[in-house]
C-alpha cells in the first residue's frame, strides 16, 4: 500500500488501559478487605461490650456495691500482706485483702493466682460481690470483715512503668487515709 | 537511585548493602545487650521488702518499645507521602506511601506479638480485651492491613493510589489514640504509662533502649529503601508490559486486517492502488 492508496485508515486506539487483575485475585483481595472490615467491627463491638467491665478502684467498688449487684466488674487494688491458700467450691482459692488508700475489701480468688502476684503489687481482678464471710478470714491480719467479699476468677497484674533499680513508687495502703 | 547496580532483579546498591550490614551488626549487638549484659528487673518493695518486678521478661522491652516507636514513624511517613499523592500525584509519593505502610504493618504485627509474649508472664494474660492500648493498636493493624488489601484489588497500583491515600490518612488518626491512651485512661487500662516521658529508666537499661531505637531505625530505613526500590521496579515492569503489548499488537496487525476492520474491500483497495 502506497501513500496515495486512498484515505488513511483510522488509527487503532492503543491508549494503554490499566490491566484488570484476574477475577480470582480480585475476589480474594475483596474478600480479605471485607474480612478486615469485619475484624475492625468485631474489635470495636468487643471493646464497647467490655466497656461495662472497666476498672473500678476498691473505694468505688465498695461505694457502688448495691448498684453493682450481681454484675461482673473489674476492680484494681493492692493486695495487703498476708495471703491464705485454701479450698473453695472444690478448688483451690487464695484469700486476701485488697486495698486502695484506706478502703479495704476481702477477696476470694478462685484458681491459681498470677505468676507475679504478691502483696504490694497492684492487680486487676474480675468477679462479683458476694454477701457473707469468706473462708479462712481468720488467717488475714488486716481483713475488711464488712460482711461482703469479692469472688473473683480472673487476675492480671498491673505493672508500674519504673525500671530504675531503686525505683518503686508504689503507693502503700493507708497513704490516703 | 543513582549508584544502584543495573543488574536486573537486584535492588541493592553499595550504600544499601553497607546500611544492611550495619543494621544486622546492630541487631546482634542489641541482642547481646538485651539478653546478656543488662540485668533482670528486680527491685525491693518499699513496704513488704520482698523482691518484685518483671524479672527476665523486661528484656522484651528492648525490642517492643523501639518497634512501637518506629511503627509510629513508618505510619506517619505513610501519611505524609499520602498527602504527597493527593497533592503532587507523582509515582514517587505513592511508592513511598505503599512502602512505609507495608513496613509499618509488619512492625505493628511484631509489636502485638512481642507485647503478647511479654504480657503472659508479667500480666498473666496473652491478651486483654478491653485494654485501650491493645485494642487501638489492633485496630491500627487492621486498618493498615485493609490499606494493603485495597492496593491488592488491582494489578495497576495507579488505579487505587488516591483511594489508598485517603484510607492511610484516616488510619493514622488512630495513632494519637494508641499513643495517648495510657495517659487518657490511666486508671482504666492495664498497660502502663510511658517510661521515657517520666524518665523512669537509667544506666545500661536506658542505653540499651536507646540503642534499640538506633538499631530498629537502621532496620526500618533499610527495609523501606528495599521495598521502595521493589515498588519502583514493579511500576517499571507494568509500564514495560504495556509498552510491549502495544508493540506486539502493532506487529500482529497487517494492512489487510486494518482494511477489513474498517470495511475496505480488496477491490477498493486495488482500485486505489496505482
Amino acid at each position: 500500500m502506497t501513500d496515495d492508496a486512498g484515505p488513511e485508515p483510522p488509527s487503532l486506539d492503543l491508549t494503554p488501559r490499566p490491566a484488570r487483575p484476574a477475577a480470582g485475585q480480585r475476589r480474594g483481595a475483596l474478600a480479605l478487605l471485607l474480612l478486615l472490615v469485619g475484624g475492625v467491627a468485631f474489635v470495636l463491638l468487643r471493646t464497647l461490650g467490655d466497656a461495662s467491665l472497666f476498672f473500678y478502684d476498691v473505694a468505688e467498688a465498695v461505694e457502688l456495691r448495691s448498684d453493682l449487684g450481681d454484675s461482673r466488674f473489674r476492680v484494681v487494688g493492692t493486695p495487703q500482706p498476708g495471703l491464705v491458700v485454701t479450698e473453695s467450691d472444690g478448688g483451690s482459692a487464695v484469700v486476701f485483702t485488697l486495698c486502695a488508700g484506706d478502703v479495704l475489701a476481702d477477696v476470694v480468688h478462685q484458681g491459681d493466682p498470677a505468676e507475679l502476684f504478691q502483696p504490694g503489687v497492684p492487680v486487676v481482678l474480675q468477679g462479683v460481690w458476694t454477701a457473707g464471710r469468706p473462708p479462712a478470714l481468720d488467717g488475714l491480719s488486716n481483713a475488711a470483715e464488712d460482711g461482703w467479699y469479692l469472688r473473683t476468677d480472673h487476675m492480671v497484674v498491673k505493672h508500674d512503668n519504673d525500671y530504675r533499680s531503686d525505683g518503686a513508687e508504689l503507693e502503700p495502703c493507708g497513704a490516703a487515709g | 537511585m543513582a549508584g544502584r547496580d543495573e543488574r536486573p532483579g537486584n535492588t541493592g546498591s553499595r550504600g544499601s548493602r553497607l546500611l544492611g550490614c550495619v543494621a544486622l551488626a546492630s541487631l546482634v549487638v542489641l541482642g547481646v545487650l538485651a539478653f546478656f549484659l543488662t540485668g533482670p528487673d528486680v527491685r525491693l518493695h518499699p513496704t513488704t521488702g520482698e523482691e518484685f518486678g518483671q524479672f527476665d521478661a523486661v528484656r522484651m522491652l528492648y525490642l517492643h518499645v523501639p518497634m512501637a516507636v518506629l511503627m509510629y514513624a513508618s505510619f506517619m511517613l505513610c501519611a505524609a507521602a499520602s498527602v504527597g499523592v493527593l497533592v503532587k500525584r507523582t509515582p514517587w509519593w505513592d511508592v513511598m506511601a505503599h512502602s512505609t505502610a507495608e513496613v509499618g504493618t509488619v512492625l505493628c504485627g511484631l509489636v502485638l506479638v512481642t507485647g503478647s509474649i511479654w504480657g503472659r508472664p508479667v500480666w498473666n494474660t496473652w491478651w486483654e480485651w478491653g485494654d485501650v492500648r491493645l485494642m487501638t493498636t489492633l485496630v491500627l493493624f487492621l486498618l493498615f492491613a485493609g490499606y494493603l488489601a485495597l492496593r491488592r484489588t488491582t494489578t495497576d497500583p495507579r488505579r487505587q493510589e488516591r483511594k489508598a491515600a485517603v484510607v492511610a490518612l484516616v488510619a493514622v488518626l488512630d495513632i494519637p489514640l494508641v499513643n495517648r491512651s495510657v495517659a487518657w485512661w490511666e486508671n482504666r487500662t492495664l498497660h502502663q504509662r510511658s517510661t521515657l516521658e517520666e524518665l523512669k529508666i537509667q544506666d545500661l537499661t536506658l542505653f540499651t533502649l536507646m540503642f534499640g531505637f538506633l538499631t530498629f531505625g537502621l532496620v526500618v530505613w533499610w527495609l523501606t529503601l528495599q521495598r521502595f526500590r521493589v515498588g519502583w521496579l514493579e511500576r517499571a515492569a507494568i509500564d514495560h508490559a504495556v509498552g510491549s503489548a502495544i508493540a506486539e499488537r502493532r506487529s500482529e496487525t497487517s494492512a489487510d486486517e486494518l482494511d477489513a476492520a474498517i470495511g475496505v474491500t480488496d477491490e477498493q483497495a486495488g482500485e486505489a492502488s496505482p
